[in-house]
């Protein structure tokens, strides 16, 4: 019968495959396992799946190229469902089942720092692109690597250009989250150097439909830059607001929440004029025009940047060390990521030269990777955009 | 794989407590309550509270605290919304533990704001492996279900329960047969908030972490399908469908992790469609839950001489 012969076929073929193939791929019994968490669903859906893919992107060329000293890297991935609770779960599994070596990409704040106490307690490392100032503070014993620049350097380069637009009295309507007061402590630190003043903040509740009052409150300060500080849905409504009480002054909004998405969502003279700040990827980097070839866009955002480098750092640390464990990478993501070492900005080029013994310094598509002891990025470039005509402008990048 | 199925356990007996919880209210009363996660929240917020930011008294000390206040604060509950019934109870229930998340998002001296509040202490934490703390708040939980379950076995087959099930089935009646139903009410919404709160200490030792954000209406719903799934009213299909509810969410990782040829988001969305159409099925199958009440039936004593 063909049906049997077939399956003998296969199944001879199968059995004789490890003895036909060479050494590399029967190292291949082992596989370096790496996990991801990022949000699939709930408020971080629309980044979780780009996210994912800029880090698959990294995993597939390490294993196309060979893997990392002969072996392949597994990705696990679950999805945070941008809730703790769920989270909690999901890092139980990726740490105690599929017992991965490194978490990579947790997104929002309350997520990451529910996580980082199993991941630490279990020697495992976090990579992670949330801005909370506390979570670097959490006593994680050198477990943690954040790429997002926190909101004290975030707001510091916001005040920065809020002065060179000539901005002298500004008001914040914020949402409550982690960041809100240190936010709202910064700005009032640095505007002064600007020769600015920061008035007062409104703090709302993000999931109300109507900030009627807040803009009121706003207006009555007579301020002539409003900072909304909230993300897409909240500044949505605020915007309209502030057009319908007939605000011409200046607004910025942080890039998450003023997206094209909110863009094409309210009439062009809404948005008009509108700044938006974010952290920004290296435009000019190799690895950043790889990535958009990857995602096929011409704009990955700056998270999708941040898990690419992620899953190059933990790689190539894996590289360094000779070892796959969550020490392992511990003790070696700031050797092949800062120093005198060759500029690498791929990672099979620099696995290639670790294997060759020599040095390397990682700088990838969100920028230098660069980290101080407690885990914090250095510094990183921003870019600078203005709406106008239902796009974004990008007024400067530094 | 160990480490994480005791992990499981203990939050499926968590979810256990709480399932009790809902029942003395909802299963035994009758009275809804939406605001199942807001109870949890005051019990995990007001332990926290005690052993970590304001003060470090022992894990135990702070339990019991927690206990006390969300008994407390369901009493308060149950009073303020003494007029309300049905869809009106669940709706106001459900304000109330958006009331008590977004206090403790910006009360943000009392209760560190959305940071939350980390390294709340568990028991011996820190001096035993993970793995073993793992293994030994498990027993904690296990020991906790099982006291609360006996209780409300006890409870259930009272006459202090048979009053419950009477205000649940038909208030005026009981009323009319000279029960304080107010009172009753009262006190029934204070235990199962007791319980609920309970649970919520335990699980705030348990991870170590509380945040606002943890304590959104998911949670509630969940519980509100454990307790569905498992037959409202009754004890032991509160514990079991809360182990059901966490066995479907956790299982369906391993089965869409099967489905070749999905991408990722597709992967996260599949797996919450099967949580639903498996939750579904049990409904339809068993429309009362797994285990559907009984009516406790006692032989009445001979009383002839």
């Amino acid at each position: 019968m063909p049906n049997r012969l077939t399956r003998r076929a296969l199944a001879a073929g199968l059995a004789l495959s490890p003895l036909l193939a060479p050494a590399v791929v029967r190292a291949q019994a082992e596989p370096i396992r790496l996990g991801t968490l990022t949000p699939l669903t709930g408020a971080g859906g629309p980044y979780g799946p780009a996210m994912r893919k800029a880090l698959e992107g990294v995993v597939e060329a390490v294993n196309s190229a060979g893997g990392v000293a002969g072996r392949r890297i597994q990705l696990y991935g679950e999805d945070s469902q941008t809730n703790p609770d769920a989270a909690v779960r999901a890092a139980r599994k990726l740490i105690d089942v599929d017992r991965v070596s490194a978490i990579m990409g947790t997104w929002a704040s309350a997520v990451t720092t529910a996580v980082a106490p199993l991941c630490w307690e279990s020697r495992t490392m976090l990579f992670t692109v949330s801005g909370a100032d506390s979570i670097t503070q959490l006593p994680h014993r050198g477990y943690i690597i954040r790429t997002q620049p926190n909101s004290t350097l975030q707001i510091s380069k916001l005040a920065e250009f809020l002065g060179a637009q000539g901005a002298k009295r500004i008001f914040i309507l914020a949402a409550q989250t982690p960041f809100a007061l240190t936010n709202r402590q910064v700005l009032e630190r640095e505007m002064p150097k600007y020769g600015g003043q920061l008035l007062d903040q409104v703090i709302y509740d993000k999931d109300k439909t109507v900030f009627r009052s807040e803009v009121d409150q706003a207006l009555r300060a007579r301020p002539d830059f409003i900072f909304l500080n909230g993300y897409t849905p909240d500044v949505t409504i605020l915007l309209r607001e502030l057009y319908r009480a007939g605000w011409t002054g200046g607004k910025v909004a942080p890039a998450y929440a003023i997206n094209q998405r909110l863009l094409d969502s309210l009439p062009a003279e809404v948005t008009n004029g509108a700044f938006t700040w974010a952290p920004s990827p290296d435009l000019e980097s190799p690895a950043f025009k790889r990535l958009q070839t990857l995602l096929g866009t011409q704009d990955p955002d700056p998270y999708s940047c941040q898990t690419n480098d992620h899953a190059s750092l933990a790689a190539l640390a894996i590289a360094k060390a000779g070892a796959w464990t969550g020490d392992a990478i511990r003790e070696n993501v700031r050797k092949i990521s800062q120093g005198d070492g060759e500029r690498v900005t791929e990672v099979t080029e620099g696995l290639k030269l670790l294997a060759a013994g020599r040095e390397i310094n990682y700088a990838g598509a969100s920028g230098a990777c660069d980290f101080t002891d407690t885990g914090d990025i250095l510094t990183c470039p921003f870019r600078y955009e203005q709406a106008e005509g239902a796009k974004l402008k990008t007024v400067r990048v530094s | 794989m160990e480490n994480y199925l005791v992990a499981m356990a203990v939050f499926a007996g968590l979810y256990g407590l709480m399932a009790l919880g809902l029942n003395v209210i909802w299963g035994m009363t009758g009275m809804i309550n939406l605001g199942l996660v807001g109870f949890m929240a005051v019990g995990a917020y007001t332990s926290a509270l005690l052993t970590v930011r304001h003060a470090t008294w022992p894990i135990w000390a702070g339990v019991l605290a927690a206990t006390l206040v969300s008994g407390l604060a369901g009493a308060f509950v149950a009073r303020i919304t003494a007029r309300l019934k049905g869809d009106y109870l669940a709706i106001v229930t459900l304000g109330f533990s958006e009331v008590v998340r977004i206090i403790a998002s910006n009360e943000i001296r009392f209760t560190n704001g959305t940071d939350g509040i980390s390294a709340i202490p568990g028991p011996f934490r820190g001096h035993v492996a993970p793995a073993t703390f793992n293994l030994l708040y498990l027993g904690l939980v296990a020991l906790a279900l099982l006291v609360v379950f006996l209780l409300c076995q006890r409870l259930r087959h009272s006459p202090y329960g048979r009053v419950l099930r009477a205000i649940r089935d038909d208030d005026q009646v009981t009323a009319v047969a000279g029960k304080p139903v107010m009172r009753f009410k009262t006190e029934a919404f204070a235990i199962g908030a007791a319980i609920t709160g309970f649970a919520g200490a335990l699980y705030g030792h348990y991870n170590a972490y509380i945040a606002p954000e943890g304590f959104v209406p998911l949670i509630t719903i969940y519980i509100v399908l454990a307790l569905t799934a498992g037959g409202t009213g009754s004890n032991v299909g509160a514990v079991v469908g809360a182990a059901l509810v966490v066995a479907f969410m956790e299982g369906t990782r391993f089965v869409v992790a099967e489905i070749p040829g999905l991408a990722a988001v597709q992967v996260a969305a599949v797996r919450e469609f099967m949580i639903a159409a498996l939750l579904i099925l049990v409904l339809r199958y068993r429309p009362k839950g797994l285990f559907p009440e009984h009516h406790p039936r006692h032989p009445i004593p001979d009383t002839t001489p």
